[in-house]
């Protein structure tokens, strides 16, 4: 799923966010645009040099000055367990009124968590376009 | 054959999806994850992200998670060689020992950037990057 996707599903859930000048800012976020503009609440900002903090009830940062988001490892998995829900609830009710095999229901492939590529890339590489 | 490759295909990071890949961002930091997606602002999403740190030929790591890398800061991205990531000949430490290494590197490395690009402006004509200095 894309980046921003995965940011619009990461509403609610705690994340840390490191600024260009390295501020960093721990908070939920509460929305976000696909400027990547957010909003947060109960918010810990950090200056660069990690010394100083401090508590904002609410803060807004523009998409502009972000360097990278930190998010809830378990957000990817719960994100595609959202969309399959939605897929097979999508599907059944459609179901209903389509007839026969049902061939289109097969589900998409499943990339288990923590699959990684590389097998067929490897042993291709040398043999494939080369020659 | 070979030389049409270039432009059969629209250069797009599809085949870097799922891999282990090595990110170096601007700030100079090096992350090492699987790439789970993109998009075309080449925004990342990194998961099982560890950031390596490096020092003569000592190496140290430190898990960090997931991440969603904003993609004006990323410098250019490297896929890993399962295969060979292992025979790298340096030694791996704690992040502890090593970070205060690390933090000099960095600092002297700035300090020498910084010299040159007063040179560069004063006796050449350079302009200053100011804070927007990269630190790769």
């Amino acid at each position: 799923m894309l980046p921003l996707s995965l940011l619009n599903a990461a509403q609610n859930k705690p994340m840390l966010v490191e600024l260009k000048n390295g501020e960093t800012f721990n908070g939920h976020l509460v929305n976000c645009d696909n400027f990547m503009n957010i909003t947060l609440r109960e918010v810990y900002q950090t200056n660069p040099e990690g010394d100083r903090f401090w508590k904002l009830k609410e803060c807004y940062i523009r998409g502009s000055t972000i360097k990278y988001l930190r998010v809830p490892d378990t957000l990817l998995d719960a994100v595609k367990e959202e969309q399959n829900k939605a897929r097979e609830a999508g599907r059944s009710a459609r179901g209903s009124h389509v007839s026969g095999s049902g061939g289109r229901g097969r589900p998409a492939v499943q990339r288990g968590r923590g699959a990684i590529r590389g097998g067929p890339g490897r042993g291709g590489r040398g043999r494939g376009r080369g020659a | 054959m070979d030389s049409l490759i270039p432009f059969t295909t629209s250069g797009s990071l599809v085949d870097c999806v799922d891999r282990k890949m090595m990110v170096v961002l601007r700030d100079g930091r090096k992350l090492i994850g699987v790439l789970r997606s993109y998009d075309q602002f080449a925004n990342l999403v990194l998961e099982d992200t560890v950031e390596r740190i490096y020092h003569a030929d000592v190496f140290a790591e430190r898990w960090q998670g997931l991440y969603l890398i904003r993609g004006e800061n990323v410098v250019l991205l490297g896929e890993i060689d399962l295969d060979q990531e292992d025979d790298v000949p340096l030694r791996q430490v704690e992040w502890n020992t090593l970070e205060p290494y690390h933090k000099e590197d960095i600092a002297a490395k700035k300090h020498r950037e910084e010299y040159k690009a007063n040179v560069l402006y004063e006796q050449r004509g350079f302009c200053k990057e100011g804070g927007e200095g990269d630190g790769y």
